[in-house]
């Protein structure tokens, strides 16, 4: 009910302000803020810190990219191909990596988002290597919606953005929810009361999986193409510090973090082209300062004893 | 719900060392024992062993009858063994309630559902009678992590009773409490077991608990068994008192 | 792919020593970076990912020296110092505060140095390609091996990561700190209830994996081209090399780093697309089978 008002309202200060900066940013949000939500699935909620979470991001806009391109004619059936194909990857690459514990876990997320991403970058013929998908991405019309339009592309977004949320808010409240939670705080008691906890483990990688090539997916429709930096180790660790800015124990945190982290950026990026220098030295400092998200922060604060 | 747990001809090497040598134990349906020896008996050994968190190098852990040994310890779970730990090991960021109602969806293999919201009111109702049975409802909505030693061990434990099993594990339920707070929650085993009773095995350090509580009584030392008796023979037992109990209770024997 | 490239260079004893020469210079370089992430793990418990950005500054830091004092042995030596005592730096000032807490925290603060890193060298370095060029002393005629050149230079590098493998092995089996270290690896709270001065062995620790990093950096120098970014992929590399090798062993991390180094070069040949391919389909297959690590002591 919340996201549906929240959704309405979003699309009608848009349209009543109409400007296209305001739009950009909002579709950049939304994008970003969907990927850090479904990145904090796995970081915030079952305690798995996936340094390699790009992988899904930068394989769902490849994915949608090339199945449009090569021939699949109606565009909800190519995202929905490239979210199936997308969770079959998540479902390998997480196998592997969760018979790793804690810190390994977490490199091997990166290693295998680095195969993804030198895979990208070689295979020239398929992928345009580091040109990026070349030649734009079709989007044909589909149940009267034109996503030539600009417009209609940041209505799709912003309506794909928020079911999403709601669907990944009711997951979490949901007794699966709780299940990835009993993980994350101490997953050998979670055993012993007879919780597989592999097997949870796995369905939130392949979960949050799925909602990062969402927001892949997403990107690719608003760039109308795909490049190797969709699946760069430094979009996961933007990724983390997203979360980590807006706060990994409450669920709007991340959508928080993407946006001050792009405000920051795209500040930054005008007064200085060393932005890694600075971003650097602000995740620092909230790292080793707050130690925590500001919502979190906030939170703390609210909560009763 | 009650259960015959016996164990047979248990074998478990650590590299070299022998922890569990040979062991055989009964624990008929509804009993309530001590299992006592000095550190490094092998007594936690021997629950990680009944409760499937080690496999065994041989021998039989034998529930109703029927062989668990070597059984994954989810399954062995899923059969009615539940566990507290001698460190309360809890879900820190839950609340009491919130614990409680996790525990028993997760045994009832209900935590896969996805569009419905936690708790279902099953659950809920479940864990409310388990809170009250431990005497933890005043505290239903503060965080585990929150809570007094005292109350996180008696957490610890309700979450293994949410599981409503037929054999309860109890590794050192006082452990590092003072006196006062030790005697209450020894009651409130004791009261869960006469309520109920499960077959009860706990592991104890003080023996003034051990000889009030216990039916009967198991001594580990370096992985085999010392003695079993009740608990007068046990006080009795020349070689008890040498190996563990010492002058205190060999002066008080007469 | 190109099977016939793969199988005219097996069969020819020139080609073989070629790759086989320059797969070496790979797994030298892989080795000197991994062992000091296994050694800073075993230690420390913390993966640390920005030792690739170490393995860069070493290179930065030879290059200008280099340059400075028109001698490679002062190159080499600066680099490894100055790299060392970041290190040590780093593990005092900003890593100590994090230990204690998750891996996301610990992760964070590495991520945020190799962003700031990478901007450093640009600022200093600025953002292009730089080459040190062969050192005057190595600027010799390619030995002639079957066949095969072998430019001295490799010679070199393959003896000077040997020694320094040997003394790592004679330091860790054979001293005090040895002792300590290996202990550590066993078990750290064991350690700090010794009465050990943990925040020195750490210090000590990180930074001698910084030196060994920073030396690599310095050797590499040569050979390779200086670029801001140049740590991510030797540190996925050297990542692969621990798996493989096992977490914790300085022999396993040398074996492992010679291997992948074979397989680099090899498939460089064969399946110039599939080489990466070919090194993680190695780790995988380790992970499934032995995911301790082919060479790790004892069990995990």
């Amino acid at each position: 009910m919340l996201a549906l008002l929240a959704c309405v309202l979003t699309l009608l200060i848009a349209s009543a302000l109409g400007s296209k900066p305001l739009i950009d940013t909002l579709m950049r949000l939304a994008i970003f803020g969907l990927y850090a939500v479904s990145l904090n699935i796995l970081v915030g909620y079952t305690g798995l810190v996936s340094f390699g979470h790009a992988m899904f991001f930068g394989f769902g806009a490849y994915a949608f990219g090339l199945l449009m391109q090569t021939g699949v004619t109606s565009l909800p059936a190519a995202a929905l191909a490239s979210l199936a194909l997308s969770a079959a990857l998540a479902l390998i690459v997480g196998a592997l990596c969760i018979r790793l514990a804690d810190i390994y876990f977490s490199f091997l997320t990166l290693a295998f988002q680095m195969l993804l991403h030198a895979v990208i970058l070689s295979w020239v013929s398929l992928t345009g290597g580091d040109q990026g998908l070349q030649g734009g991405i079709p989007r044909p019309r589909f149940l009267g919606i034109n996503l030539a339009d600009p417009w209609q592309v940041f209505v799709v977004t912003t309506v794909v953005f928020f079911a999403s949320l709601l669907a990944i808010r009711t997951i979490l409240q949901s007794p699966f929810g709780y299940a990835l939670r009993m993980v994350r705080d101490n997953a050998p008691r979670a055993a012993a009361l007879g919780l597989p906890v592999q097997r949870y483990k796995l369905a939130a990688f392949v979960i949050a999986g799925l909602f990062g090539a969402l927001a892949g997916i997403l990107m690719a429709l608003y760039v109308s193409g795909a490049y190797p930096n969709f699946a760069f180790w430094t979009l996961s660790g933007e990724g983390m510090f997203m979360i980590m800015l807006g706060g990994i124990g409450v669920f709007l945190g991340p959508v928080l973090g993407a946006a001050i982290f792009l405000l920051l950026n795209d500040t930054v990026t005008r007064f200085t082209e060393y932005n890694g220098m600075v971003m650097g030295v602000v995740l620092l400092v909230v790292v080793l300062g707050l130690r925590q998200g500001l919502l979190d922060v906030v939170m703390a604060r609210l909560r009763p004893r | 719900m009650t259960a015959h747990l016996a164990i047979a001809d248990l074998v478990k090497h650590f590299g070299g060392v022998v922890a569990t040598d040979h062991v055989t134990l009964d624990f008929p349906p509804g009993s309530l024992t001590a299992v006592i020896g000095p550190n490094g008996a092998g007594k936690s050994t021997l629950f990680n062993l009944i409760t499937g968190r080690i496999r065994p190098d041989g021998g039989q852990v034998l529930l109703d009858g029927a062989d668990i040994a070597g059984l994954a310890e989810t399954a062995i779970v899923a059969r009615g063994i539940g566990r507290a730990f001698q460190i309360a090991s809890l879900f820190p960021s839950f609340t009491v309630a919130e614990s409680l109602a996790a525990a028993i969806l997760a045994h009832r293999r209900q935590t896969h559902r996805m569009l419905t919201r936690f708790p279902l009111a099953a659950a809920r109702g479940r864990a409310d009678e388990v809170m009250h049975l431990v005497g933890l409802d005043a505290h239903a909505d503060r965080l585990a992590q929150h809570l007094s030693h005292g109350d996180q061990k008696l957490l610890d434990i309700a979450l293994a009773l949410a599981l409503d099993p037929g054999v309860l594990l109890l590794d050192e339920p006082t452990a590092g409490m003072g006196r006062d707070e030790r005697w209450q929650i020894i009651e409130t085993v004791h009261r869960l077991w006469s309520a109920r009773r499960m077959t009860m095995i706990f592991i104890e350090h003080d023996m003034d608990i051990v000889f009030k509580i216990a039916q009967s009584v198991r001594v580990l030392k370096y992985g085999r068994v010392l003695a079993e008796g009740t608990p007068a023979e046990i006080r009795d037992n020349d070689e008890v008192i040498a190996a563990y109990l010492g002058a205190r209770y060999a002066k008080a024997a007469p | 792919m190109n099977l016939d490239a793969f199988a005219g260079c097996l069969s020819s004893a020139s080609c073989l020593i070629t790759q086989t020469s320059a797969g070496l210079i790979i797994g030298m370089l892989l080795f000197l970076v991994a062992c000091g992430v296994t050694l800073i793990f075993g230690v420390l418990g913390v993966i640390n990912f920005a030792h690739g950005a170490f393995y860069m500054l070493g290179a930065y830091l030879a290059l200008t020296a280099y340059q400075l004092t028109d001698s490679y042995l002062a190159a080499v030596l600066c680099a490894a110092a100055g790299v060392g005592l970041f290190g040590v730096a780093f593990d005092r000032l900003f890593m100590s505060r994090v230990y204690n807490s998750n891996v996301l925290m610990q992760l964070l603060v590495c991520y945020a140095f190799v962003l700031i890193l990478d901007d450093a060298v640009k600022m200093i370095w600025g953002a292009e390609f730089q080459s040190m060029g062969m050192p005057a002393v190595f600027a010799l005629r390619p030995l002639h091996v079957f066949g095969g050149l072998v430019p001295p230079f490799y010679v070199f590098l393959v003896a000077v990561t040997v020694a320094i493998a040997i003394a790592l092995g004679g330091l860790i089996e054979r001293t005090l700190f040895g002792k300590i270290v290996r202990a550590a690896a066993v078990n750290r709270q064991m350690v700090s209830a010794l009465g050990i001065n943990t925040s020195l062995l750490y210090a000590s620790v990180f930074g001698l994996g910084a030196l060994l990093a920073g030396a690599a950096g310095a050797l590499a120098a040569p050979v390779r081209s200086a670029t801001p970014g140049m740590g991510v992929s030797i540190l996925i590399e050297s990542f692969i090399v621990t798996v493989i090798g096992g977490m914790g062993s300085i022999a396993g991390a040398f074996t492992a780093a010679v291997l992948l180094g074979l397989v680099r070069s090899f498939g460089s040949i064969g399946f110039p697309l599939f080489t990466d391919g070919l090194m993680f389909g190695l780790m995988v297959i380790v992970l499934l089978i032995r995911p301790q690590g082919l060479f790790a002591r004892g069990s995990a």
